[in-house]
């Protein structure tokens, strides 16, 4: 569902000159699998899941996502997926329930048919107790909610998720991991970001560390933790990390 | 595209908006409650304002001649009836009273005791307050170059004397003083015996002590009150004259041997007209700028800040369907800011005159204009609103954050309150030319409208063009947002610390081979203020060197400084291949080929355009560069020719330019370098090289020529010129990109404007030749004789250059996009 193939991206940065924030990035998810980008603050995730979701373009390499070369048909990439992050805000001024249904109705789904995705949604995600509620005066979790109903009100087959516990309380954090595993069980193909190890060991399926815009090392956290010899995949991490940013001192 | 994203979104955007306390607030109720507000404020300052009484102190008014000047402690009102005295009329004394020491004891004790002191300061100084009189009268009123002796000691004493009677006026409760000489009455009585008697011949010459009147003309209070005195005096000594002639013997209309009367053909729904003509289109503008900027910036900045752009990023809209919808609803609320804040000034007007008009009859009837010219608001209001809007959003666009946002308004408010100024000028009325301006158009023909002086037919002409124009800017505006919008850069600026000298490094080591947009644009403003810098400087440097070869070679030295220097040393410190941005090198193609066009030029000459000189760009295109002037000029001057009804007339300071081209003082070659050679290679390197190369960045293979033709008509500050630079800009700006060479450029912009030259220093009698028959007509009816082309000329120019620029916008619109294009986040060396 997802193929990324040699993707690359440079910006221009005053201090640092042309920076090379993705670099030749390539690896593919299939439908009822969620594939962890796991990565340190910079190591290049938001850019790689933003070129997914066709919010930038890539300077080079080309990514698949539902069959949709991004860089083409930016449009029919973006009716497939449900992209979430800590940047994807809500409105304030709306109510959970005007806010689910904008984005229904931006999807195309017929208002009949969009009336009943709501219901659903609204009470598979328990959310009809707030579902007037402007979100201004929502809490954090109930917020989140809201976002991911956004995410999935059209049904896409492809999930984006950046970092979305980032900021989170546990037990947020906790419903939205849920929500994620729902949906892989569902038969999603789901892509999810993090930096946080417990995630990738509970959640995801297969996984790639990436750190400054490559990606060091792909598998299973069980094929990981073997290949590299280590206990878990935080050391397997660690342990990447060390040796891409000292390669002599790993020789030795 | 889909419309029905687009009316989401704007439907979405309206009803936030309507949630928000704040634009509301902006958009209803400050307008519904400022004006009313503002109104009685006003008039409780009116009010005030003219109850104020003003204290003048008399002295020596015990025995003046009649009539009465003072009657208890007012000014008598005297009959005037000279042209003109209308307005003195309108002086009223109600708020002037008058303290002589004898009318003293009617006042208030306080009163007394505080103006007492003053009138026994004034009498302690009265002779040094009636020498200053004196000297102030003996002064040349304007300061001359140099004093005579005599004057300068006048002066000297004059400032002392004013420095020490300076403090007379202090405490503020008297503004004016005015002395009567003493004995005023009886040696005013005895001259009118003399004459009367004869004992005054006609050529003597009457000496009478003058009363002096006391002010400060710094102070305003001080100021207004003098007019009112010496308008009284005025009529009081029109009576006084009219007497001593009655006296006489002689008719009293004597000294008005003209005796002018006025009629004044103004009625008053023509002066409420006037009233609103100056005050709604500024309104108007201003209204639709503030309510354009506030949504604008929250829609844009502030969707960014909060985080909920990039969820609309990922929604299946296209970005030109978001900064669409977006854009009708900052319209929406600027339309709607705009005209309630018309409405509730008109009504607040009105309610004004209906209290105020009873008590003051000049304020004129207040009422609205008629229900035609009330829709003429609405409609004129609609381009404004929706100029306004396109440019707030590409602004708000640009801003990270709303902060940043609301820091660009003052710049556009500054910006068209200039403009508005313009036109609420009585003397600037609306002509074809100022139609076409953004702004300015439509705030004039509102002005014209609501005036209603204009015939209809010419009113409805100006609607069309002002529409059409402004239709045409707004969608300029609304394609920049876009085209903002859908660039990364600007989507995910992020707020950094700005570092002058990382900036400054970062630009010269992070070279790129061909400048940024910002570099280009950056080149232009530099030239265009080394520009006006220069044009500042040269009256004065023609003034002090009178030889005709002054202006040619100013011209020429000007040319080189402040055009071709700024883009060449860019190109030099900002890229990595300088001679490729300024696009020096020739124009690629082998030899062999290049001698085989002209060969095949020669030999078939049409299929040789077609075929090879603009299919393969190479000595072809030199070719192309050297033909089409020629053939283009007959066609583009009548062009011109034909539309100069349409612009306003030259400056005078124009002919002087003139007169360098055509002044047989100047030497032909010193012409032509002037006018010729140095455009041609400076205009050149900076508009198609560096300033070209640079726009060139964009997608859009159309609009960085496009841009940098009106950038190029630009600086030639005339709008006549304006108007062809910018259409030769854009023949060249062809050439230039399908030959990537600026040399064809050269030699077309050399040609043009050699022809030219050589056609300013035809003479009259070779336009009687065999040969110049061939192409002109000689039009008699200025009076000079004016050579124009005649038909067939023109029709050979028509053909000739439609298949030549024809065929250079056929193979530029087939043309793969240039490489510079492509280069935009591809690793590139670094200069080394």
């Amino acid at each position: 569902m997802i193929h990324v193939d040699k993707l690359t991206k440079q910006f221009k940065d005053l201090r640092e000159g042309h920076v090379t924030v993705l670099d030749s990035v390539s690896f593919e998810v299939k439908p009822g699998e969620i594939f962890g980008l796991l990565g340190p603050n910079g190591a290049g995730k938001t850019t790689c899941l933003r070129i997914l979701s066709t919010v930038l373009q890539p300077s080079s390499g080309r990514a698949f996502v539902a069959g949709y070369d991004v860089a083409e048909h930016p449009e029919d990439v973006r009716a497939n997926i449900g992209f979430m992050s800590c940047n994807t805000g809500i409105y304030d001024r709306m109510t959970a329930w005007e806010m689910v249904e904008y984005y229904g109705r931006l999807y195309g789904i017929p208002e009949t048919q969009l009336r009943e995705r709501l219901e659903q949604i609204f009470t598979q995600l328990q959310m009809n107790d707030f579902r007037d509620v402007f979100c201004s005066k929502m809490s954090t979790g109930m917020k989140q909610k809201v976002s991911i109903a956004r995410t999935i009100v059209h049904d896409p087959p492809v999930l984006i998720f950046d970092e979305p516990t980032s900021g989170l309380d546990v037990l947020v954090a906790r419903a939205v991991l849920q929500a994620v595993e729902q949906l892989r069980d569902a038969g999603k193909c789901i892509i999810f970001s993090t930096h946080i190890m417990r995630e990738v060991e509970k959640l995801c399926n297969r996984v790639a560390i990436i750190h400054k815009g490559r990606i060091l090392a792909t598998g299973t956290v069980e094929e990981l933790v073997e290949k590299y010899n280590q206990p878990d995949i935080e050391e397997v991490f660690f342990a990447l990390i060390e040796r891409s940013d000292h390669p002599a001192e790993a020789v030795t | 595209m889909s419309w029905k994203n687009v009316k989401l979104i704007f439907l979405r955007e309206v009803r936030d908006q309507l949630r928000d306390r704040r634009t509301l607030f902006m958009v209803a109720v400050l307008p519904l409650l400022l004006y009313p507000s503002l109104g009685i404020g006003l008039i409780s300052q009116l009010t005030s304002v003219n109850e104020q009484t003003r204290t003048v102190v008399a002295l020596g008014a015990n025995d003046l001649p009649q009539p009465a000047l003072i009657d208890g402690d007012h000014f008598v009102h005297l009959k005037d009836d000279h042209l003109g005295s209308s307005a003195d009329a309108e002086i009223s004394f109600d708020n002037i009273r008058v303290v002589t020491p004898e009318n003293l004891t009617t006042f208030s004790e306080e009163d007394q005791k505080a103006l007492s002191g003053f009138i026994d300061k004034a009498k302690q100084r009265q002779t040094e307050l009636e020498r200053l009189a004196w000297l102030q009268s003996q002064l040349p009123a304007e300061v001359p170059e140099t004093y005579t002796p005599e004057q300068s000691r006048m002066r000297h004493e004059e400032f002392e004397l004013r420095d020490s009677l300076q403090s007379l006026f202090d405490g503020g409760k008297v503004q004016v003083l005015i002395v009567f000489p003493a004995d005023f009455n009886r040696r005013l009585t005895s001259i009118e015996e003399s004459l009367a008697s004869g004992e005054i011949g006609a050529n003597e010459t009457i000496n009478i002590p003058a009363p002096v009147v006391i002010y400060n003309g710094a102070n305003e209070k001080s100021g207004l009150a003098f007019s009112t005195v010496a308008s009284a005096l005025r009529s009081w000594e029109r009576e006084l004259l009219s007497r001593r002639l009655r006296r006489l013997d002689l008719p009293s209309s004597l000294p008005r041997p003209v005796q002018p009367v006025a009629a004044d053909l103004a009625q008053a729904e023509e002066l409420a007209a006037n009233m609103w003509s100056k005050l709604f289109p500024a309104l108007l503008v201003m209204m639709s700028v503030t309510g354009a900027f506030y949504p604008a910036v929250d829609l844009g900045a502030g969707e960014k800040e909060r985080g909920t752009m990039e969820t609309l990023l990922i929604s299946p809209a296209t970005r030109t369907e978001i900064v669409l919808g977006k854009f009708f609803t900052v319209m929406l609320f600027s339309l709607t800011t705009a005209l309630l804040n018309v409405l509730s000034m008109g009504i607040t007007g009105l309610q004004m005159a209906s209290q105020v008009g009873a008590s003051s009859p000049q304020l004129g009837d207040m009422s609205l204009p008629s229900w035609p010219s009330l829709m003429a608001v609405v409609l004129i209001a609609i381009p404004l609103a929706s100029l306004f809007s396109a440019l707030s959003l590409a602004i708000a666009m640009f801003a990270r954050s709303s902060k940043e946002g609301q820091y660009y308004l003052s710049p556009l408010l500054m910006a068209t309150l200039g403009l508005t100024m313009f036109c609420s000028n009585p003397t600037y009325e609306l002509d074809p030319y100022k139609s076409v301006l953004p702004v300015i158009g439509p705030a004039l023909l509102l002005k014209a409208l609501l005036l209603g002086t204009m015939p209809p037919v010419e009113l409805l002409g100006y609607t069309a063009t002002v529409l059409a124009a402004s239709a045409f800017y707004s969608g300029c505006a609304i394609w920049w947002a876009i085209e903002l919008f859908q660039r990364e850069d600007v989507l995910f600026r992020e707020v950094e610390r700005f570092d002058p000298r990382l900036w400054i490094r970062h630009l010269l080591r992070d070279k790129e081979p061909t400048p940024t947009r910002g570099e280009a644009v950056f080149c232009f403003v530099i030239i265009a203020v080394l520009q006006f810098v220069f044009m500042m400087r040269m009256p004065a440097i023609l003034a002090a060197n009178n030889s005709p070869s002054a202006l040619p070679i100013l011209q020429t030295i000007y040319l080189i400084v402040t055009v071709a220097l700024p883009p060449a040393l860019m190109a030099i410190l900002l890229t990595s291949d300088p001679l490729g941005t300024l696009r020096l090198r020739l124009p690629s193609q082998s030899r062999m080929e290049g001698i085989s066009d002209v060969v095949s030029f020669i030999a078939n000459p049409v299929k040789a355009l077609f075929r090879r000189m603009l299919r393969r760009p190479g000595l072809g295109m030199m070719v192309v560069g050297f033909v089409l002037p020629i053939v283009l000029l007959p066609i583009s001057l009548e062009l011109i020719n034909s539309l100069s009804w349409f612009f306003p007339p030259a400056p005078p300071g124009m002919d002087r330019v003139m007169e360098g081209m055509q002044s047989s003082q100047v030497p032909v070659w010193l012409s032509l370098v002037a006018f010729a050679v140095a455009p041609a290679f400076c205009e050149e390197l900076a508009f198609r090289g560096f300033i070209l190369s640079g726009l060139q960045k964009s997608r859009n293979k159309w609009v960085p020529i496009i841009v940098s033709a009106v950038l190029f008509g630009m600086i030639h500050l005339i709008p006549k010129q304006i108007f062809n630079a910018s259409l030769l800009g854009l023949v060249l700006g062809l050439l230039a990109v399908r030959s990537r060479s600026l040399w064809p450029g050269v030699i077309f912009h050399l040609i043009y404007n050699g022809m030219q030259v050589g056609m300013a220093r035809m003479q009259p009698e070779w336009l009687e030749s065999g040969v110049a028959k061939l192409f002109f007509t000689v039009d008699m009816s200025s009076g000079s004789p004016d050579p124009r082309f005649n038909m067939l000329t023109l029709l050979i120019s028509g053909l000739a250059s439609a298949v030549l620029i024809g065929g250079l916008i056929r193979r530029h619109s087939e043309s793969e996009p240039s490489p510079s294009m492509n280069l935009e986040g591809e690793p590139t060396p670094h200069a080394v």
